[in-house]
């Protein structure tokens, strides 16, 4: 197992990447990207979708996209990988780098049995030219990735789980024993549970091969627990690089701050979340300036007078910021305030008159042709009061969007009641269109993907008159002024109700889809996963937005997650969904500190948490 | 995650490229629209006027394309026949389509009974041999070109629903229209406002490539003699007529034939580049 027998190792880094260009065609992806990885070591390349992060992985493995280009050195062991020929890299792929992509279930052949994925990574071995002896291995291989059961080697990729896909997936990239492993998003895919174990599994085999690691993810509480040193990358360019600890204790880089900020941690409420402004640019856009010079707090006529090379500051620290020096002490300020915790929200609890949704057993079977029926929801009872924000915790297939679903009447249930604001609406089909239209004016939906929540074909000014329109009672026309006051509510300017969803970014997206929802003055709000597609400092504003309307409409909220930190920041009270039951539920600070089913201790347990403790605070008002 | 960015970057920053085929093909399609619409302006001579004693010639300075048997232009003759080469094609891509829209959107959507008895309607008439069919009904019907356009209608209905109701199967779960159902918006608004407009440019490419098989099969029939009445300038109709002659004069056949296989050819390119480039 250990690859160092029978290598001879040259001396200086493992891999070595300098003024890595990639371009589409004359639009710049990544400018000059360095890398620099020592034998055994860790790094993570943290960014935002659209920072490059994925295709510079792709880039070093020489495996770019067609259309694509790439300029620049990347020397593996004194090997100019960008210089030799495609039967050479054959040599090196899988040899000595090897890549884990983010969808287990793409990545692996789905006519190919499991087991078949290693056995052919194997083959070149004259040590395991009998099938008897590559069986062996294979077994061999599965146990170091923790699958004991032979069986799966003789299964196809669909009859496991997503886990178990990636796992199988890892032994095939380990199986030619590579001195480096890119992993892209190698968890983003999996459910949070199933996260934690295959990081671990990860970190274990690395520290075991002694094996370089490249972790490319946008999850930074990820990036910081697993690896000694971090790129932040940010459209295009490396902003700040340097040992994890150091980088999160005193980031040097306002953007990486920020990032940090507006990160929701889980382990207690801040009073408002510290959102970037704006989206990420295109890095073309930014070509002659600081990247993060339109969305920078401190920002000066210098940030764009060119751009600034990625300069050291301390050993093994390096920033592109060229004001850092003069803004440090602001920056280290703002990372200390953000440990401020916000009272927890307290209600009288247990008491359940007057709800304004009410659950009682409700049950959801989908009938499924010469199949077992799917159970997607069993006997759930819950209740919302009005002005109260509660959590509805799961992994995927739990059946909170289902639950989600049958509130809004997008499903009928099976079995059980819903009553909103006393009126029965278990069943949108039996209604008397007066009772229907009163429903759906008191509960509305926000959905998850930001993509296709809004027709590509209407105008944001189009989608909000109809939704003002939509609903029987509406007395007045849908004049510009009302959707221009919706658009404003959600912090969007007038103008953007003549543009195209195309044209609007994720956060934009997601906040047009709530002032749709808004439009009919709901009471409450179903909010299914509605950051979880967004990037982490688009999900601060969005969540910050949720907090504001909460406060200023006195909305309730029945928010559907999978991220505990998230919901830690929005929710009073949670239940927490597994496999269509309810199995805790609780006052949210309650639930999370102190769970009492081993499934909620679970899932608590899975999110990365840094080693790094959180210094004591006197303005701490939780104590 | 980084796929959807390109893929729009792309959009946004290249132009609208047309390669040279389909320009090509776009020339041709407009210059036969013009001899369409402007016959008798462009045409040399009549398409009708016979010329017994002259018989069939091969092309001269006079009859650039050359006679047929009965003397007649041949060049006037493929001019005057663009009409039935675009009119008959345009009206069966058309009417097709739009009742094809209105079932597949209808069973698409709604599912249940209103899927099945439509999707069983499809089923049967996909199972029918269609050139056969219509060679037997526009026979039994007496032939006729308003007749045959009518029977390419009917049996261009059941592979156009299937496109369409797949078409409304792909954006049915999308949460736009969840979000619209959510709202209480009636099922004829998220029909026509929401889902048609959605899947307007695959229904677009998939009519302009029909017009290319109405176009052949038109021919077809017309050559059989079941479309256009004997006498009419029709493309198919040349090439039965001036069978006989094609060693006398080949410009009679090859000419209509070239123009069949060009037209159809050009619609078909451009069928294929629009749901290349829109529709997907």
């Amino acid at each position: 197992m250990n690859t160092a027998v029978g290598r001879t190792y040259r001396e200086g880094p493992l891999l070595e990447v300098k003024g890595l260009t990639i371009s589409h065609g004359a639009i710049p992806i990544t400018t000059s990207v360095d890398i620099v990885l020592k034998r055994g070591e860790t790094i993570a390349i943290v960014g935002e979708s659209g920072s490059g992060k994925s295709l510079t992985a792709r880039a070093i493995a020489g495996i770019l996209p067609p259309g694509m280009s790439a300029t620049g050195a990347v020397t593996l062991d004194g090997i100019p990988l960008m210089r030799v020929s495609e039967s050479e890299l054959r040599k090196i792929r899988g040899f000595r780098v090897s890549m884990l992509m983010q969808d287990p279930f793409t990545m692996l052949n789905p006519l190919m049995l499991a087991g078949d994925h290693i056995d052919e990574m194997l083959r070149h071995r004259p040590e395991f030219a009998s099938r008897a002896a590559r069986a062996e291995e294979v077994k061999r291989r599965l146990a170091e990735v923790g699958i004991v059961d032979e069986d799966v080697a003789r299964r196809l990729p669909f009859q496991l789980s997503g886990g178990m896909c990636q796992r199988v997936a890892l032994a095939a990239a380990l199986a030619r024993d590579p001195e480096l492993l890119i992993a892209d998003e190698p968890s983003t895919a999996l459910d949070v549970t199933t996260q934690a174990e295959i990081i671990k599994l990860l970190r274990r085999v690395q520290r075991e091969r002694h094996m370089g690691l490249i972790l490319i993810t946008h999850n930074l509480r990820l990036a910081f627990s697993t690896c000694q040193r971090i790129y932040v990358l940010y459209a295009g360019s490396i902003l700040e690089l340097g040992d994890a600890a150091a980088v999160e204790s005193q980031p040097f880089h306002p953007y990486t701050l920020g990032l940090l900020l507006s990160e929701p941690p889980v382990d207690l409420r801040v009073p408002r979340l510290p959102a970037i402004r704006g989206s990420v640019p295109r890095a073309g856009d930014v070509a002659s300036s600081c990247a993060f010079a339109d969305r920078c707090d401190w920002v000066k006529e210098i940030c764009r007078t060119g751009k600034p090379p990625l300069a050291a500051r301390e050993a093994s620290r390096f920033t592109a910021c060229i004001r850092q020096h003069e803004i440090q002490g602001e920056l280290d300020a703002l990372r200390t305030a953000a440990v401020l915790a916000a009272p927890p929200i307290t209600r009288p609890h247990g008491e359940t008159a007057g709800a304004l949704v009410r659950v009682d057993l409700l049950a959801k079977t989908f009938a499924a042709k010469r199949r077992r029926p799917i159970y997607a929801v069993k006997s759930v009872s819950l209740h919302v009061m009005p002005g109260e924000s509660v959590g509805l915790v799961g992994e995927s297939g739990s059946g909170k969007t289902t639950l989600g679903r049958c509130l809004v009447g997008l499903e009928t249930p099976t079995a059980g009641k819903i009553l909103v604001n006393g009126i029965a609406a278990e069943d949108f089909g039996a209604m008397t269109k007066v009772d229907r239209a009163l429903v759906r004016r008191t509960i509305q939906m926000v959905f998850q993907d930001p993509y296709s929540t809004l027709n590509p074909r209407h105008s944001v000014g189009r989608a909000l008159g109809e939704a003002l329109q939509a609903c029987a009672g509406a007395t007045s026309a849908a004049t510009p002024e009302r959707i221009a006051s919706l658009l404003e509510e959600v912090g969007l300017s007038p103008a953007y109700a003549m543009r195209r969803p195309a044209t609007l970014s994720g956060g934009e997206r997601q906040r047009v889809a709530i002032a749709r929802a808004l439009a009919v003055k709901p009471a409450i709000l179903v909010c299914d996963e509605p950051v979880s597609a967004l990037d982490v400092s688009v999900q601060a504003q969005v969540l910050n937005l949720f907090r504001r309307l909460q406060v200023e409409r006195e909305l309730s909220y029945l928010f559907i997650s999978h991220d505990l930190a998230v919901v830690r920041q929005i929710t009073e009270r949670i239940y927490v969904l597994y496999l269509g039951e309810i199995v805790e539920e609780g006052p949210t600070e309650r639930v999370i500190e102190n769970p009492h089913h081993p499934y909620t201790r679970r899932l608590v347990e899975s999110i990365p948490r840094s080693a790094l403790p959180r210094p004591p605070c006197p303005g701490d008002i939780r104590t | 995650m980084t796929a959807p960015a390109i893929g729009e970057a792309r959009r946004r920053n290249q132009p609208l490229r047309v390669p040279i085929v389909i320009l090509v093909a776009v020339l041709i399609i407009t210059a036969v629209t013009i001899c369409a619409v402007l016959g008798e302006r462009i045409a040399p001579d009549s398409p009708f006027v016979q010329r017994l004693g002259v018989g069939d010639t091969l092309p001269s300075p006079a009859h650039i394309a050359g006679t047929d048997l009965l003397g007649r232009d041949v060049l006037s003759r493929v001019i005057y026949g663009a009409r039935t080469a675009l009119v008959g094609p345009v009206v069966v891509a058309a009417g097709a389509f739009a009742i094809a829209t209105l079932l597949g959107l209808l069973s698409g959507y709604l599912g249940g009974l209103v899927d099945s008895v439509i999707t069983r309607w499809v089923d049967f008439m996909l199972a029918l041999p269609a050139p056969l069919v219509a060679i037997v009904v526009v026979g039994v019907m007496g032939g006729g070109y308003w007749t045959a356009v009518l029977v390419l209608v009917v049996l261009f209905i059941a592979p156009d629903t299937r496109i369409v109701r797949s078409a409304v199967l792909e954006q049915r779960p999308r949460p736009y229209i969840d979000a619209a159902r959510s709202l209480g918006i009636s099922k004829r608004r998220i029909l026509f406002v929401h889902i048609l407009p959605n899947i307007a440019p695959i229904i677009l490419a998939y009519a302009v490539l029909d017009f290319g098989f109405a176009l052949v099969n038109l021919a077809g029939l017309s050559f059989l003699g079941l479309g256009v009445e004997p006498g009419t300038p029709d493309w198919g109709r040349m090439l039965f007529e001036n069978r006989n002659i094609l060693f006398s004069n080949p410009v009679a056949l090859l000419l209509p034939a070239g123009m069949i296989i060009l037209t159809a050819v050009s619609m078909n390119l451009i069928g294929d580049w629009l749901l290349e480039r829109f529709a997907k």
